[in-house]
């Protein structure tokens, strides 16, 4: 009985989460504008002028990285949405209610997660349409539970920060000082093989590096690492950054 | 059992003293008013009642249920429109009621029902399905209170429900408070417009400083000042305070005027001519109102200066949005 209430607050939530993401329609635009951008603008741009030995053509190499930045942009974004909650007054009505604190937490958790997925589904279609074939082992479930484990990470992280910062400011500051070095930094737009030694250390120690190399491994069958590890800490990195999403969330 | 029933309670926030040990009952289908300026706590109170705030001491029971031991069933019982806008802009007047009846755990045919009851209650059943950033800051607060009765809660709060309305407006959500006496809902809400208080409560609660100063029907609470106002404007009122008062007059000094409470007013006129050397600049007399029932209580007047900066500010922020 509990747990069908808390089950039934949650999807409250969600459905709210989704609705809105349904009316603004710029946002919706901006889903597809980005990646047809990066995707069709700059990945061809390189394509014609990079050529790796190894790794196969260079528009197959970037779109896992593209897929893994476009999320973590979108899920980052999404949790930060509980700062305009609590600005326009909406998280008060939800603190009112019955509901569990916890109930609101997973589900606007999921509402993000869906968005930044959703995501995720737009660049595989168009990469397929421009002539990437993904031919990973475990293709499809394999990019899937890489694309959930990165954007519940990256949804928590927005919902840590969102909980702390309260200005659209402070909220650039980290987008640029937190989010853009981690995606520099992993791999997505270049292997890392050849990079100097201090930058291979930074690499390393980038939890998203980890999530790049998963979902190249399972899109075009190369990487870097042993996917294993790459799993596991991806999913120790996701379940960190939940523990503290919901550590903050609860305390704001 | 009262509905709401408050016993000591006491709310500081580091040194201020927000409430200052207020106790109020307040019986099933009432309309109860917490009047006073802004800063007075009213807000607190309110929010401690929701159990959005701890209380520092002190006791609170709404629908019989303690609001620090069993929160979640209070919750359940009371239904709140926030001083502040707190409705999803982006969702149509529709799903925001849907969402409100979804985590109250109402079925579907229930919400159904109860959103075409409330809007209509309400006068929105036209505009249902438009999304609510198109609404004026009317038809919010209409839209609020219908979601603060979407749910049939037995306590409704409504905290400062017309601040920042246009008088015009004012009296059209009066008139839906006065219908939530049909739906039989306590109702406690929270004014700084003694208009207001008059006009809707049947009991006020006159708050001043965290204190609750006075507390009655408003005839009551009127009477008790005793009788009618005499207020005189004249060029030297220090002095001619001095010899009302040692005339055995009841008058003091308020800003620059003096008051009088006088039994019968129009015989007492001419006596005050008579005493008076000053220049009598204006003297006027009438039936008392809530304000100098405030007066009469604290000494001082209402203060709205203040209270204009942050009700300012306040409408600029609506305007924004």
């Amino acid at each position: 009985m509990e747990d069908e209430k808390m089950i039934s607050d949650i999807y409250a939530i969600y459905l709210r989460e989704i609705l809105r993401l349904w009316r603004q329609k710029v946002r919706l635009v901006t889903m597809i504008m980005m990646p047809l951008l990066w995707l069709g603008v700059i990945g061809n741009a390189f394509n014609s002028v990079m050529n790796l030995p190894t790794q196969g053509d260079f528009l197959s190499f970037l779109t896992p990285g593209i897929l893994v930045m476009t999320m973590v942009f979108t899920a980052t974004i999404s949790g930060i949405t509980t700062v305009f909650d609590r600005e326009f007054g909406f998280l008060k009505e939800m603190l009112v209610t019955p509901i569990k604190r916890e109930s609101i937490l997973i589900g606007k958790m999921l509402g993000g997660v869906t968005q930044a997925v959703l995501q995720g589904i737009l660049i595989l279609i168009l990469a397929i349409f421009m002539g990437v074939k993904f031919s990973g082992a475990m293709s499809i479930p394999g990019m899937f539970l890489t694309m959930f484990l990165v954007s519940i990470a990256f949804v928590s992280l927005g919902l840590a920060v969102a909980s702390k910062i309260t200005s659209m400011e402070g909220f650039q500051m980290v987008m640029n000082f937190m989010i853009q070095p981690m995606i520099f930094l992993s791999g997505a737009f270049y292997p890392t093989t050849f990079l100097p030694d201090w930058l291979k250390i930074m690499v390393k120690i980038n939890p998203l590096t980890y999530g790049v190399d998963a979902m190249r491994y399972f899109a075009i069958g190369v990487n870097e690492f042993n996917i294993i590890a790459d799993l596991l800490i991806l999913l120790i990195f996701s379940i960190t950054m939940i523990l503290i999403g919901g550590h903050f969330f609860r305390k704001s | 059992m009262p509905a709401i029933e408050v016993r000591n309670l006491v709310k500081r926030f580091g040194s201020i003293v927000a409430v200052n040990g207020i106790s109020l009952e307040i019986e099933y289908g009432e309309i109860f008013a917490l009047l006073g300026p802004n800063g007075a706590g009213k807000t607190t109170t309110i929010s401690i009642l929701a159990t959005l705030l701890k209380p520092t001491s002190g006791e609170a029971k709404i629908n019989g249920y303690d609001v620090v031991k069993e929160a979640a069933k209070v919750r359940q019982s009371i239904g709140i429109v926030f001083q502040d806008p707190s409705l999803d802009d982006r969702l149509t007047a529709r799903e925001n009621l849907d969402i409100h009846g979804r985590l109250y755990h109402m079925s579907r045919e229930e919400r159904q029902r109860r959103i075409e009851e409330v809007l209509e209650m309400v006068e929105l059943l036209d505009r249902a399905d438009s999304i609510v950033k198109t609404f004026s800051g009317g038809m919010r607060r209409r839209l609020e209170i219908a979601r603060g009765l979407m749910h049939k809660p037995k306590v409704l709060f409504l905290d400062e429900p017309t601040l920042g309305l246009d008088p015009q407006t004012r009296r059209h959500i009066w008139e839906y408070v006065e219908k939530l006496r049909d739906e039989g809902v306590t109702v406690l809400l929270t004014t700084h417009y003694m208009e207001e208080a008059d006009y809707l409560a049947d009991r006020i609660a006159i708050i001043d400083a965290g204190k609750i100063v006075a507390e009655g029907s408003p005839s009551e609470l009127k009477d008790s000042v005793g009788g009618d106002i005499i207020k005189i404007k004249c060029s030297d009122a220090e002095n001619m305070l001095k010899k009302l008062v040692s005339n055995g007059y009841d008058a003091m000094l308020v800003d620059d005027e003096i008051v009088i409470k006088a039994k019968e007013a129009e015989k007492m006129i001419p006596k005050i001519f008579a005493i008076a050397d000053e220049e009598i600049k204006s003297i006027t007399y009438k039936e008392p109102s809530l304000e100098d029932v405030f007066i009469h209580y604290t000494g001082k007047v209402f203060r709205d200066e203040e209270v204009d900066e942050i009700e300012a500010s306040k409408m600029k922020w609506r305007m924004r949005r």
